[in-house]
């Protein structure tokens, strides 16, 4: 660790980040595009549930349809094409090789871009399907599969042919996203659109398939950035690192089990949902684990990409116990069915995804261009914003839902006043949303910012751990 | 996983194992749940929805109205949902076998509609199509499912009370008639043998329903 920084800086950025240069910047500029649209529509959505006169003229963006768009905007835009980048460029440099077929990527992701696009005009114009997270219409998924597909090969790949017979656990995590999303994706498509199961069948296919992208192939994009980074940027071995395999299959194998979460009390198979009770229990170990293994995050030392990974794993496990917590029938009664499980959600879309992801933006991207971020107070006004506007939107939405629940529950108050009880803490979570939009306004900012500078400041990175992650 | 053939073995078998729980698991379950023959009416229940509805129903998806309305009802010692008159009984499969979308959604910023065919709102077929077309609290109003048009000779007797332009009336479009037509045809309160209500006192059972 006594090489100085110019040498650090020629054995940090080889060939393999600069070969990936265009490929990765294309992924990452269409995921924040989307980012910022689907932040613009989450904040018409939450203006909407306040005061429904918004855009109730206008077909495309009646409440049903935009808040449609904005999932499909943040899962198939923002978290698919940045969550791909971070993939491969991980697999590359801990496979020790530079990516192979990147034309494909490039081909791939103006498909998978192109897709998504017709698809979301499809949604505005009446060809939504109701299935959560698959709103997407018909004619746009065998599409998506198959772009998918031209952009993952490369990754996996990487994998397969690594030159260094060590695994790492950012390479697990990185290889099962991108192999187990296809899986999911046609079963749910065939099951729910080409060939439908009738009834409430139909809900359980939904059911499985949502919590299988999040335990399945989001969350794993976002741990693999995190077990990459942690150990990186701080040069420590990661603590018991012997758990971190069995968490890892803990994920995997309980993860999906947990598709009757939302069924509970519902027209289905009791034991579903008290499978998904018991799974949700059960992966509490794969979250203390993760807490455990990756604690480091907090001797970060000042580095701005290792806070945005803390916030996130916080989040990340904090929305395990959550899920655990009202995964209980005594709890669900309650929070079912309420702007609760919305913050639930944000807590794990925005909290923890997008934030690992945005560290592991901030970290690779001055690799793979070879140049500095242009502005670090930018930088620290993202994370500021990120952070409060998380904070603000997770916990206004938690209290929303209380209050929701309460009412919902005691069946002598009429829907005009549980509106009227609501409303304070809707408007706080308007203003929550806009402030984590802006924020992200300033990361596409940026990110276009340093893409096209051209004689900026070369990057000079601190003298580089030695590992690449903890040894095995 | 140092080996490359185990690991993904391991990888498919995560998807698939929950795949084969859950999803077929209810599918050997679920799957031959066919209408059941009430020999006393003469007829089987659920009933099968006119065409009409059927076409309501796609205008229910394909605006999202699942974003704010459940269809299901849960069981009367689970929260309030009988007691907001939403059903005297839970749900169950067999109220949704004929249906080729079923709506079950996640969120209640407005009420249920599993049973909505059965309230004094749904029984008169002009005033739910006025309800339509204003706002109601937290109810967004859906004005683009009507259209403004121009009086020639007599109204139109399914004109609606609304303001409108000197000369010109309101109409609703075939899509808000269908879609009235389909809130009518929520009615899931006919009583299977398995969903007799669940009271307290038997709650126990209810868990194996
Ligand atoms: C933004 C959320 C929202 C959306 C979207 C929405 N509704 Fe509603 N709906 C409500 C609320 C809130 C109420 C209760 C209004 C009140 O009584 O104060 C309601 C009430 C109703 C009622 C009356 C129920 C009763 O028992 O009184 C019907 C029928 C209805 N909605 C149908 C629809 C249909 C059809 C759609 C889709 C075209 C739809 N809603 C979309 C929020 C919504």
């Amino acid at each position: 660790m006594t090489t100085a920084p110019q040498a650090a800086t020629a054995a940090e950025v080889t060939e393999i980040d600069t070969s990936a240069r265009w490929p990765l910047l294309l992924l990452l500029g269409s995921a924040l595009l989307w980012l910022v649209l689907s932040g613009i529509l989450a904040l018409v959505n939450l203006v909407q549930l306040h005061t429904p006169e918004l855009l109730a003229g206008c077909s495309a963006m009646t409440y049903g349809r935009s808040s449609a768009i904005q999932e499909t905007a943040f899962i198939y835009g923002w978290a698919a094409n940045s969550g791909l980048a971070v993939a491969l460029w991980l697999l590359a440099r801990l496979g020790g090789a530079p990516l192979r077929s990147l034309n494909w990527v490039v081909a791939g992701t103006l498909f998978w871009n192109f897709a998504l696009v017709l698809g979301i005009a499809g949604i505005a114009t009446g060809d939504m399907t109701s299935n959560a997270w698959l709103h997407l219409p018909a004619y746009v998924l065998p599409m998506l599969l198959v772009a998918y597909g031209t952009i993952a090969v490369p990754g996996v790949l990487a994998w397969t042919g690594r030159r260094k017979e060590m695994t790492f656990a950012a390479q697990w995590y990185a290889v099962a996203a991108l192999f187990l999303f296809p899986w999911l994706f046609s079963i749910a498509q065939m099951m729910l659109v080409f060939a439908p199961e009738r009834g409430v069948l139909q809900a359980l296919v939904a059911g499985w398939f949502v919590q299988g992208a999040w335990t399945l192939w989001l969350a794993p994009l976002a741990l693999a950035a995190a077990y990459y980074l942690v150990p990186k940027i701080t040069g420590r071995v990661i603590p018991s690192y012997d758990f971190a395999q069995l968490s890892f299959w803990t994920l995997l194998f309980v993860g999906a089990w947990t598709g009757g979460r939302h069924l509970i009390g519902g027209p289905v198979p009791a034991w579903v949902a008290t499978i998904a009770v018991v799974s949700c229990a059960l992966l509490l170990f794969h979250y203390i684990v993760v807490a455990v293994n990756l604690r480091g995050v907090f001797c970060g030392g000042g580095s701005t990409v290792l806070k945005f990974v803390a916030f996130g794993l916080v989040a990340y496990v904090a929305g395990g116990f959550l899920d655990a917590y009202t995964a209980m029938r005594g709890v669900a009664v309650h929070t079912q069915f309420t702007h609760f499980s919305e913050g639930q959600s944000q807590l794990a879309l925005n909290g923890a995804f997008s934030m690992l992801m945005y560290g592991a933006i901030y970290f690779l991207a001055p690799r793979i261009t070879g140049l500095a971020w242009p502005s670090v107070p930018l930088i620290r006004a993202h994370y500021a914003a990120a952070l409060t506007g998380t904070i603000v939107l997770v916990v206004t939405l938690i209290g929303a839902g209380c209050v929701q629940g309460h009412d919902l529950n005691t069946a002598s108050i009429p829907f005009a006043d549980i509106a009227g009880h609501v409303r304070p803490w809707l408007l706080a979570a308007t203003a929550g949303q806009a402030i984590l939009l802006l924020g992200n306004l300033l990361l596409a900012t940026h990110l276009f910012w340093l893409a096209a500078a051209k004689s900026a400041a070369p990057a000079v990175f601190d003298p580089a751990p030695a590992m690449e992650a903890s040894v095995s | 996983m140092k080996n490359g053939f185990t690991f993904f073995l391991g990888l498919f078998l995560a998807v698939a194992l929950a795949w084969a729980g859950i999803v077929m698991g209810s599918h050997v379950q679920l799957g031959h749940l066919a209408p059941y023959f009430d020999e006393n009416e003469g007829k089987a229940f659920p009933e099968r929805m006119p065409g009409i509805a059927a076409q309501g129903q796609l205008v229910y998806q394909d605006l999202g109205c699942a974003a704010c309305h459940t269809q299901q009802v849960r069981r009367p010692d689970f929260g309030s949902d009988k007691a907001r008159g939403w059903g005297d009984r839970q749900s169950v499969a067999r109220d949704y076998v004929n249906q080729a979308h079923v709506q079950l959604g996640e969120s209640r910023v407005g009420p249920d509609l599993a049973t909505f065919g059965a309230r004094p709102l749904a029984v008169d077929a002009s005033r739910l199509i006025q309800y339509l077309y204003e706002q109601h609290g937290g109810m967004p109003a859906y004005r683009f499912l009507f259209e403004e048009r121009k009086i020639t000779g007599e109204r139109s007797a399914n004109a609606l009370k609304a303001a409108a332009p000197a000369g010109y009336e309101i109409i609703p479009s075939h899509r808000a008639v269908a879609l009235v037509a389909y809130l009518q045809s929520l009615n899931n309160v006919y009583e299977y043998p398995e969903a007799r209500p669940v009271e307290p006192a038997a709650a126990k059972e209810g868990e194996s329903k």
